[in-house]
């Protein structure tokens, strides 16, 4: 029926994309490449600039899309192919075994704790481990099991098998294969977010050698109550309690001289945010943000930064370091930096380093860009034929961005932006000219 | 604003600046206390201030090592940008305290006015192989006057050369030594005197041709990145320019040839014009690895982010210099390792010279500085 709507990505824009196009009466495939729904506001401890917590905001909306009858929840899938045009285009999705059959589990996860396996966990960016057999969080939809069959014994030495003997519903299924199934849809919104830039070709800041130089988004687990540390704020290297945690800013950002031009637009209010939790756990670590141009220019934002210097204690200061080095002595790290507003040059010890690296286009969004047959523009974002006026366009006509893909954004925008790509897809196939 | 300063900042990409003091953040002589910000002279030089910034006396400290410039996220070419202020304000006759009493630069300017009658190939003996004519040359630069002006610290000097040729006959070469060559200018390139450099470019690449040499070698950094980067702005120069390093990474696996066991750890300080300016890290380190028992230890600052040697085309060596080089040493005391490996004969005279400084750390004056080319030829053997 070329009355459905395809949204590709279910983070938060993807979602509630969905969700406005179900509630119009539209029916949408929601297809994830993930074994659950949620993207990376799934990861974020709490949201600015209203300090709510990111999951307890996001799980209803995460179970609104798997309760409603409008939505076919595709998780685990990934999109392989993209014909037609605008109102009849013929898609093909790859559904991924996940060895689980999705009607018998019911998420009690007996089968979790007896598997042997542990690998990193990529849902705390590899702070802690997971198993071969997991369910990414305690929210995830669906709320069924998957099995890592690159590092399930079963699969790779064809031993083990105690999923299959644990599991009282019979829902693990080894032979399990790939199936493909094809869809017909009259529009499609692509909203495949973004991903963390990898700060470790920046060699003077040690991110990958320092263990006590963290990325914004891990920092946001370790401060978060379902993380790794059970939200205690410790430094990585040797489980203590940092005196002063330093928050880089721009770490990969506004760099033109890596084709990385743009600002992250969000980086500067969640390190402000995470500075203002920092002080809420613990009021005894000083908080210092190292910024180049403080950009607060939300709703409220300039207000949310001030309350952090003000209620907070929390300092900025105009510096780039340009300098982070372990000091073997004292276990911290010491960051060289110069105080752009005075010319003062100084060195500032710190137990955690928090690096706001850039956002960039994942690199899921070039592949998809393939096989959509649409253009990304000289940063990899979705291309629109008209930013000024048709934001969430992109150059094959029925096909729309939203989100983070489309250009850098936080979730307020990405939520309002949603609704605008929702309602162009929806004038597609409601028949209406987009 | 001025035409030569719109084109200097548009050239060097100072308009791109963010003022976001990552330079600072990063240079070395900043850490050393006074006044050095590569972003003020930038900031400076873009409101409308040239005159402040050609007349100030910090444009002669920098060491141009492109610490700055390698981390700058706008990608200022703040080297260049010293280079040409340098040009533009050695006209008006201001410049910089050269060290040693000017000596280097003086030995320059008179290679590039009146040069032909140096005895430069004294150091030659009959034991290594060299030749007049042939596709690959050996370019020597300022070795045979360090042995004299750097005596009294125990400068490899000549022993470089020696090495370095050795090295070359080992794999099958006789390398051309050219009894008339000059000094590469580097010194006086980056001490802002274009015109003298213009003219030893003019004698070498007249020289070289007429060897019918097809590919330079040389031991030093600054001889490399000058000939490499700087001579083809001067001169029609087509030459493949090679470190001694990068020549021998390419031919280790050369029939016959093995090298014996190095027994200790060692570490490698990393030549700003071949590090930084050329991207070279690894051929050093490739070959340094290959004998069998060397432990091969990086400093806590290495490669791009590796700490120079704190003097450049030997101007203002001062406190700060030291300061850099006391750092250096640290550095290099806590990886454990008993050898410095330099592939710069100027690093070498700049370590040594303040190793010999006996206000030190306890087992400074332990640490063996050598070059490169010494350590290898001391362990490659032919069959």
């Amino acid at each position: 029926m070329a009355g459905n709507v395809l949204v590709i990505g279910a983070g938060i824009a993807g979602i509630q994309s969905a969700l406005n196009l179900a509630d119009k009466g539209i029916h949408v495939y929601l297809v994830e490449k993930e074994p659950t729904i949620g993207g990376h506001m799934a990861l974020l401890d709490k949201t600015f600039p209203t300090n709510d917590c990111s999951i307890c905001i996001l799980a209803p909306k995460l179970a609104e899309c798997s309760d409603h009858p409008l939505i076919d929840v595709l998780a685990y899938s990934e999109v392989e192919s993209v014909e037609g045009e605008k109102g009849a285009f013929k898609v093909k999705v790859r559904r991924k075994a996940r060895f689980i059959d999705e009607d018998k589990c019911t998420g009690c996860e007996d089968c979790v704790r007896s598997c042997p396996i542990k690998i990193p966990n990529e849902f705390n960016l590899g702070l802690n481990m997971r198993k071969a057999i997991y369910i990414p969080f305690p929210q995830s939809v669906p709320r069924v099991a998957t099995i890592d069959a690159e590092r399930c014994m079963h699969f790779t030495k064809g031993k083990c098998g105690v999923c299959l003997i644990k599991c009282t519903r019979g829902a693990v299924n080894y032979d399990q294969k790939d199936r493909v199934e094809e869809l017909d849809v009259g529009a499609i919104v692509a909203a495949s977010g973004f991903q963390v830039f990898d700060p470790r070709e920046l060699t003077e800041y040690g991110y990958g050698v320092h263990k006590d130089v963290v990325t914004g988004m891990e920092f946001e687990r370790i401060l978060c109550a379902s993380g790794p540390t059970s939200g205690r704020i410790v430094r990585p290297s040797d489980g203590e309690t940092p005196e002063r945690i330093v928050f880089v800013q721009c770490v990969g950002s506004r760099d033109t001289k890596h084709s990385r031009p743009y600002c992250s637009s969000v980086c500067c209010m969640h390190s402000t945010k995470e500075a203002m939790l920092v002080k809420e756990h613990d009021e005894h670590i000083e908080t210092c943000i190292l910024y180049t141009d403080l950009r607060a220019a939300g709703k409220g934002f300039y207000e949310y930064a001030e309350r952090g210097k003000r209620d907070y204690g929390v300092r900025y200061l105009r510096a780039k370091p340009g300098r982070i080095v372990h000091d073997a002595k004292t276990g911290n790290l010491d960051i060289w930096y110069e105080d752009t507003t005075t010319g003062h040059v100084a060195k500032m010890s710190a137990g955690l380093v928090v690096l706001a690296t850039a956002l960039v286009p994942s690199t899921s969004t070039a592949k998809l860009a393939r096989i959509l047959g649409v253009e990304l523009d000289e940063n990899g974002f979705f291309k629109s034929p008209d930013s000024l006026l048709r934001p969430v366009d992109t150059t094959r006509p029925g096909i729309f961005a939203t989100g983070y893909c489309e250009a850098p954004k936080d979730i307020p925008e990405s939520v309002a932006q949603a609704g605008a790509a929702a309602l162009r897809a929806s004038k597609v196939v409601s028949g209406v000219t987009a | 604003m001025r035409p030569e300063i719109e084109s200097l900042l548009k050239e060097t990409k100072a308009f791109m600046c963010l003022d976001c003091g990552k330079c600072t953040g990063a240079c070395p002589l900043a850490r050393q206390g006074g006044t050095y910000s590569p972003r003020m002279h930038i900031a400076r030089m873009v409101y409308g201030y040239p005159d402040e910034v050609l007349a100030d006396m910090d444009m002669w400290s920098c060491l141009t090592c492109g610490l700055c410039e390698t981390k700058c996220p706008s990608g200022v070419e703040y080297t260049d940008f010293i280079e040409e202020v340098r040009a533009m304000s050695a006209g008006e006759r201001r410049g910089g305290f050269c060290a040693h009493a000017g000596m280097t630069h003086t030995l320059a300017r008179i290679m590039a006015n009146d040069g032909e009658n140096q005895d430069r190939l004294g150091w030659v003996t009959q034991d290594i192989k060299t030749a007049e004519t042939g596709e690959v040359l050996y370019f020597v630069g300022c070795l045979p006057y360090f042995d004299t002006i750097f005596e009294y610290i125990k400068i490899e000097g000549t022993g470089i050369a020696r090495n370095s040729v050795e090295l070359l006959n080992k794999l099958g070469i006789t390398p051309v030594v050219m009894k008339n060559e000059v000094c590469c200018g580097h010194d006086l390139l980056w001490g802002g005197d274009r015109a003298n450099f213009a003219k030893l470019v003019k004698k070498n690449a007249e020289a070289i041709k007429k060897t019918g040499a097809k590919t330079i070698v040389t031991s030093c950094a600054e001889c490399l990145r000058t000939m490499k980067l700087d001579y083809p702005e001067f001169a029609d120069f087509k030459f493949e320019v090679k470190h001694i390093s990068e020549f021998l990474s390419e031919r280790l696996n050369t029939p016959g040839l093995t090298l014996k066991a190095f027994d200790g750890s060692l570490t490698f300080q990393d030549p700003c014009r071949m590090g930084r300016h050329l991207k070279v890290y690894e051929p050093p380190r490739q070959v340094l690895a290959r004998m069998p028992g060397a432990k091969m230890v990086e400093m806590r600052s290495n490669k791009d982010n590796s700490t120079c040697c704190g003097t450049t085309h030997f101007l203002n060596c001062d406190r700060v210099s030291e300061g850099i080089r006391k750092e250096r040493f640290s550095e290099a005391l806590a990886t454990g390792a008993k050898t410095i490996v330099t592939a710069c004969p100027k690093c070498q005279i700049h370590l040594k010279c303040t190793q010999s400084n006996r206000m030190q750390d306890e087992g400074v004056e332990n640490l063996e500085i050598t070059d490169f080319a010494t350590v290898v030829n001391r362990h490659l053997m032919r069959n």
